[in-house]
């Protein structure tokens, strides 16, 4: 009963990201997200008994839900750009799309689980359709900034994917990824600080043409 | 003997119903670090207006004089059919979850005609924005019931709310709280705490009332608000049968935990543009939508 509240919470926010307009809703989407994970991943170290599991969670909370989103509001009011997401799908049109990968993602849960196994189709469902909302946030929004937070979004789908259908990855592995995403952060932040600089705007549509 | 307690708890209803709202108002105050109006505010209000002398512009109909008593009437109809303090009983045999829907838009209907009858020019923006807003909220409204519905196998409101908790119908009490914040003209979507402003929806219809006519309106409003944060309480979130006192409790501490919501969500954002609406409602209808497909794969 808890995982199945944490799961639609997740579903929820996630919906919640792809109607968002603005930079900082979605930056506070993938906090709460993040949030999420830390309260799954806590009830799965509490049902294995795992020490290993509690350190991941713990890791979750500081680097997904505490450090990432502090780092991505700070560049967001360093390089001063608009709070417009730059939505080429409108917020409606954006949530039907949501409805439509989610009911996909159902389907193919239903390949993979029989009908005897709910709790683990149900958690199939939303893991992929969180990766699926991240590659949407990706290629559906102009802001070079949703291209972090999509990634981040497909990272946070995977884990949950990882965690829950083998009980984690080896815990090496795990803090190894951890290491990745907080180096990839940091360096696509700065990335993202210097287009700014040199274009002045972040919109990845007008990045096509050349700059002598 | 069932027919006085149904009668009962309707008088609870509409005595227990403007507390809700200062205590809402009490809560926004306090967070905002201000003393604010006392929490029995609401009732001051409406004595205060029962006691003033009713002034109707000449140029009205009798719809204007009507329309005040079709929309307490229907919207006291409404109580008869939902179960106030948990389990509490119901009309069952008149009508079902979906009779209070249809109350509610009888009353919107003579509202909205009250708002154009005398002809101001606010009135018939407010009523235009509200048949607005009422074709988005409604289709949320009706498929968060269903999830409810399909939860308990039946439209039934006593069967529902005596029925058990599943997770499905948390995402259906999402989408209804959504839809209640639209309802009962809370901030995202229109603004209770001021008149003569150009974005108002609800205030703008009932701009022309005075005295008798105008408490009976507000009377209304808190009673609707309080059948929407019942509908919450102890239909999307049924606390199951036989619950007696326990269920009263948990029923109370559920409308305390709704109405926090709604004053924090009222004093963080913003009132949205209206045309922004269509994506805060629509978002409730989808989340109405997913939790009435989780409900039928069996969550």
């Amino acid at each position: 009963m808890i995982i199945e509240l944490l799961m639609f919470a997740m579903l929820f926010v996630t919906f919640a990201m792809i109607t968002a307009k603005r930079i900082n809703a979605v930056i506070n989407g993938f906090m709460w997200q993040s949030l999420l994970l830390f309260a799954a991943m806590l009830r799965l170290a509490v049902a294995s008994g795992n020490t290993e599991l509690y350190i991941l969670a713990a890791l979750v909370l500081a680097v997904k839900a505490v450090f990432i989103p502090y780092y991505l509001r700070k560049i967001t009011a360093e390089m001063n750009v608009s709070q417009n997401m730059g939505l080429i799908l409108n917020p409606f049109l954006s949530l039907l799309s949501g409805i439509a990968l989610t009911y996909l993602c159902y389907r193919f849960a239903g390949y993979v689980f029989s009908a005897q196994a709910p709790a683990d189709k149900l958690m199939l469902t939303i893991s992929v359709s969180v990766i699926a909302f991240g590659l949407f946030l990706m290629v559906f929004r102009m802001k070079a900034l949703s291209q972090i937070i999509g990634l981040l979004v497909m990272e946070n789908g995977t884990f949950l994917l990882a965690s829950w259908t083998s009980g984690g990855m080896p815990f090496i592995v795990e803090l190894a990824v951890f290491f990745d995403l907080f180096v990839l952060v940091i360096i696509v932040g700065t990335f993202i600080y210097r287009i700014n600089k040199l274009f002045t705007h972040i919109d990845v549509s007008k990045l096509t043409d050349l700059k002598g | 003997m069932k027919t006085v307690h149904i009668l009962l708890q309707v008088l609870f209803a509409a005595a227990f119903a403007p507390l809700v709202s200062g205590v809402i108002r009490k809560i926004k105050n306090s967070v905002r670090m201000r003393t604010g109006a006392p929490v029995l505010q609401p009732y001051y209000n409406l004595f205060k207006l029962l006691g003033k002398e009713e002034v109707r512009s000449v140029h009205s109909s009798w719809i204007l004089a009507a329309a005040p008593y079709v929309v307490f009437a229907s919207t006291v109809a409404a109580v008869f059919f939902t179960p106030i303090l948990c389990g509490g009983p119901v009309f069952g045999e008149a009508g079902d979850f979906l009779v209070i829907i249809f109350l509610f838009s009888l009353g919107r209907f003579f509202q909205a005609l009250a708002g154009l009858d005398a002809a101001g020019a606010f009135g018939g923006m407010g009523s235009s924005r509200e048949m607005f807003l009422s074709a988005l909220v409604e289709p949320a409204v009706l498929v968060a019931a269903l999830t409810v519905s399909l939860n308990a196998g039946t439209t039934d409101a006593a069967a529902i709310s005596g029925g058990v908790l599943r997770s499905s119908a948390c995402l259906g009490a999402a989408a209804m709280l959504l839809a209640a914040m639209a309802e009962t003209s809370r901030i995202p979507v229109d603004n209770q705490e001021t008149h003569l402003e150009l974005t108002m929806v609800h205030e703008a219809m009932v701009l022309e009332y005075s005295g008798r006519a105008l408490a009976l309106i507000e009377l209304a409003a808190h009673i609707k608000q309080l059948v929407f944060f019942s509908i919450i309480a102890s239909l999307m979130l049924p606390c199951g049968a036989g619950a007696g006192l326990y269920g009263a409790g948990g029923y109370l501490a559920k409308l305390l935990v709704i109405s926090l919501i709604i004053a924090l969500t009222e004093i963080s954002l913003a009132k949205m543009r209206l045309f922004r609406a269509v994506d805060f409602l629509g978002f409730a209808l989808v989340l109405a939508l997913a939790g009435a497909v989780m409900s039928a794969a069996g969550f």
